[in-house]
């Protein structure tokens, strides 16, 4: 009976042990997305994406070995085409198929492993994390000034230097279209060398000229350059606005110190300063003065009220003065005129202020006060003597 | 243009004279002769002539250099006969005085009758201007005492007026101090408006005298008014009012006895007159002043009128001679009796003074 029960438990167990033989067998295939210089780890196996030989071909290089064995494996894969490794997936080894390759740098593949191997697991490759021979550029674009009006004369600086530790190779500059608010004078469009090498930098500068004012957005401008390699890569610089104000204009003060009142057949002293409180240069700045009422009352004797001056700048003053006779008392009222260019515009500018000729002094005036009262007293007084007896 | 010289003698001449530079200064205030000048109608001259300083000092409108004072003398204590012999003491002096302002129509001696230095140098100096004066005409003007002022005074007066006859004065115009006591106030106020009433009537009389006149009398009329009568005479003024501007009333208002310096009626004692009548040419009708002259004529005799054609309401001076003086008459008695009781008291007076001395007649001082 034992052994019948013996029997009846080998012939149970028996198919079960056959099932679990087949379930070993079993595989699975996963599909992930890898760059050059990138692995994955499927069991103990390893498997790296050396390089895309052709994106056109559709041909990579892969390398796939195994820890703690002697296998390893070096080779070329076709797009679409399954790829077998250690005798394959049904042996326990690899199959590796190309799904798609994207570019020079990714590729999207599958792979079938046992399915007791887990999932794959990405990992960078030590060529990877080793520095690349690869050229890397950086562009600024610079404005000499960030106050700038309308006729001001810009200077942009392209700077372009390589960082990377490759030659930059056809290094060539994009900078379309010309800004509508700038005269292009010199220099654009902007050139540099065509190779730089790594640490090398150039710089190109033209200059231009504000002609209309508002807000200006400054697009990004961009470098393409490629490696050695020949593989293309470009760097743009930073997009920025910049405000272009209306023209800048000078804007000549004429100060005159006040006169103190002249006295009757006196001198005064006018002290003129001309200051520039503009932005711009004052240019052939003519200066003409007069006084009315012009009887001749008052003359100027010394120097004179007008001058001339071929520029004045922004912020500085000129000072001069003349003298004034006054032969007629009264007020008077001088004039003085001031016209002045800049940018073929001329502008005037003009002051007015009053000299006053005092009335001639007559010391002994108050005698007409007190001579009547004297008068009169001294005829009471007499006609007081008169009738006096 | 007359050339006129008023004498005032003595504090009522001087006075009376100092009332008319006043009004010659036609200001109504003391000061008028500190803004104004004197604005007689003539050339006139005046002159103050006093024995005593204090009634010359007194004047307010008579200036220094026609004030004289007859030298060491204060006053002749209403004694003639030294006042006399004080005038013909200073004679040269006084009629110096007298020449330095030049030759005269007509001189008015203002004097009282009864003071000492008017009453007694008065009828002098008249005669010496006579003297110096060949065709000059001298009005007395002699204001009459008060009747109870003193026996000295009436006494005084009585023969003063003789004398000024005597000594053919042209005529005298009296101003009776006892006919003008009526006017009632202070004898002070009185003297005042007397002097001031009198000095109006001059001027009157010298600006007709000397104008161009509608109907004109001139001083030949004036000298034949005054020598009319008993050579004695005086004024008589009025002023219309705009109440009634009547041309006919004023002439009558001017012979009323209230309006005359003296009293008198006019229509039974007058000898002589003249009637000078001023005023605007509206108010003058010549037919009415005709009408109330030829009235007049027919009672007094002879009148002259004078029409002077000036801005404002009629104004009438009537001049006339006496030629009976009852008031004087009555005066000279009173003076008359006044004289003998002076004498009486005198008498009697030295009788008890004889007698006082009789007791000691028969005896000597023993020391």
């Amino acid at each position: 009976m034992r052994l019948i029960y013996l029997a009846l438990l080998v012939l149970l167990i028996a198919p079960v042990m056959a099932d679990s033989d087949d379930d070993d067998d079993e595989t699975t295939s996963r599909e992930f997305t890898l760059k050059v210089d990138e692995g994955v780890k499927i069991g103990d196996y390893r498997m790296e994406l050396i390089n895309v030989v052709s994106v056109m071909d559709g041909l990579i290089e892969v390398k796939v070995w195994k820890r703690v064995s002697e296998f390893e494996d070096w080779r070329v894969m076709e797009e679409h085409r399954d790829s077998n490794f250690d005798e394959g997936a049904d042996r326990g080894g690899l199959t590796l198929t190309v799904i798609e390759i994207f570019d020079d740098e990714s590729v999207r593949m599958r792979a079938e492993y046992r399915d007791d191997y887990g999932y794959p697991r990405k990992y960078t490759t030590e060529r990877g994390l080793a520095p690349k021979n690869l050229p890397e550029l950086t562009v600024e674009k610079k404005f000499d000034r960030t106050d700038i009006s309308v006729n001001d004369e810009v200077k942009v600086t392209i700077t372009v230097k390589n960082v990377g530790n490759d030659t930059a190779r056809n290094v060539l500059i994009f900078e379309t279209p010309p800004l509508s608010q700038f005269r292009y004078l010199a220099g654009y469009p902007p050139k540099i060398k065509s190779q730089l090498a790594p640490e090398e930098s150039d710089f190109a500068v033209y200059s231009m000229v504000a002609v209309t004012e508002g807000e200006v957005p400054v697009p990004a401008l961009v470098v393409s350059y490629t490696d050695a390699k020949g593989n293309i890569a470009s760097v743009s610089s930073s997009s920025f606005t910049i405000n272009i104000k209306p023209r800048r204009k000078p804007n000549l003060d004429l100060i005159v110190e006040p006169v103190p009142p002249i006295e009757h057949g006196g001198t005064g002293v006018i002290n003129v300063t001309v200051l520039n409180k503009g932005e711009a240069s004052a240019y052939r700045v003519e200066i003409k003065g007069e006084t009315t009422p012009a009887d001749g009352g008052i003359e100027v004797t010394e120097d004179n009220l007008g001058k001339t001056y071929f520029e004045i700048a922004p912020g500085a003053s000129k000072n001069y003065s003349a003298t004034v006779k006054g032969s007629r008392s009264g007020n008077y009222t001088a004039t003085i005129k001031a016209n002045y260019q800049s940018d073929e515009v001329i502008m005037q500018k003009e002051v007015s202020f009053e000299i006053i000729v005092l009335e001639r002094p007559y010391k002994y005036l108050y005698f007409v006060l007190v001579l009547p009262v004297l008068l009169v007293a001294f005829w009471i007084f007499r006609r007081y003597k008169e009738y006096k007896y | 243009m007359l050339n006129v010289l008023m004498i005032g003698v003595g504090q009522c001449g001087n006075r009376i004279l100092d009332a008319i530079n006043k009004e010659a200064f036609g200001g109504s205030t003391r000061l008028s002769k500190y803004y104004s000048r004197q604005k007689f109608p003539s050339r006139v001259e005046t002159l103050a002539i006093n024995t005593a300083m204090n009634d010359l000092k007194e004047l307010r409108f008579t200036s220094a250099n026609d004030r004289f004072h007859v030298p060491n003398l204060h006053g002749v204590g209403a004694n003639r006969s030294v006042g006399k012999q004080g005038f013909w003491n200073n004679q040269d002096m006084i009629m110096d005085e007298i020449g330095k302002r030049g030759d005269f129509d007509i001189a008015f001696m203002i004097s009282s009758a009864s003071g000492g230095t008017g009453s007694s140098f008065s009828p002098l100096l008249i005669h010496e201007l006579k003297n110096q004066y060949k065709n000059i005409s001298v009005i007395g003007i002699m204001v009459l005492p008060f009747r109870e002022e003193g026996s000295i005074y009436l006494q005084n007066a009585a023969f003063s007026m003789r004398d000024m006859m005597e000594v053919e004065t042209d005529g005298l115009i009296l101003v009776d101090n006892q006919y003008l006591k009526r006017m009632g106030g202070d004898i002070a106020t009185a003297y005042d408006k007397i002097n001031n009433m009198v000095a109006q009537r001059i001027l009157f009389l010298i600006e007709a005298l000397d104008s161009e006149m509608l109907s004109v009398t001139d001083l030949g009329d004036f000298k034949t008014v005054m020598r009319g009568g008993t050579g004695m005479g005086t004024m008589g003024f009025y002023q219309a009012d705009k109440k009634t501007p009547s041309l006919a009333s004023a002439i009558d208002n001017s012979l009323k006895p209230s309006t005359l310096l003296y009293p008198s009626n006019v229509y039974e004692e007058a000898a002589r007159a003249m009637i000078i009548i001023q005023g605007s040419k509206k108010y003058l009708d010549v037919d009415v002043i005709t009408t109330v002259v030829e009235k007049l004529s027919s009672d007094i005799g002879h009148v002259f009128k004078g029409i002077v054609v000036k801005k404002g309401l009629p104004k009438v001076l009537s001049v006339f001679t006496l030629e009976q003086a009852p008031e004087l008459e009555q005066m000279y008695a009173l003076a008359a009796q006044a004289i003998q009781e002076e004498k009486n008291r005198k008498n009697r007076a030295k009788k008890q003074l004889d007698d006082a001395f009789a007791y000691i007649e028969d005896l000597e001082e023993i020391h």
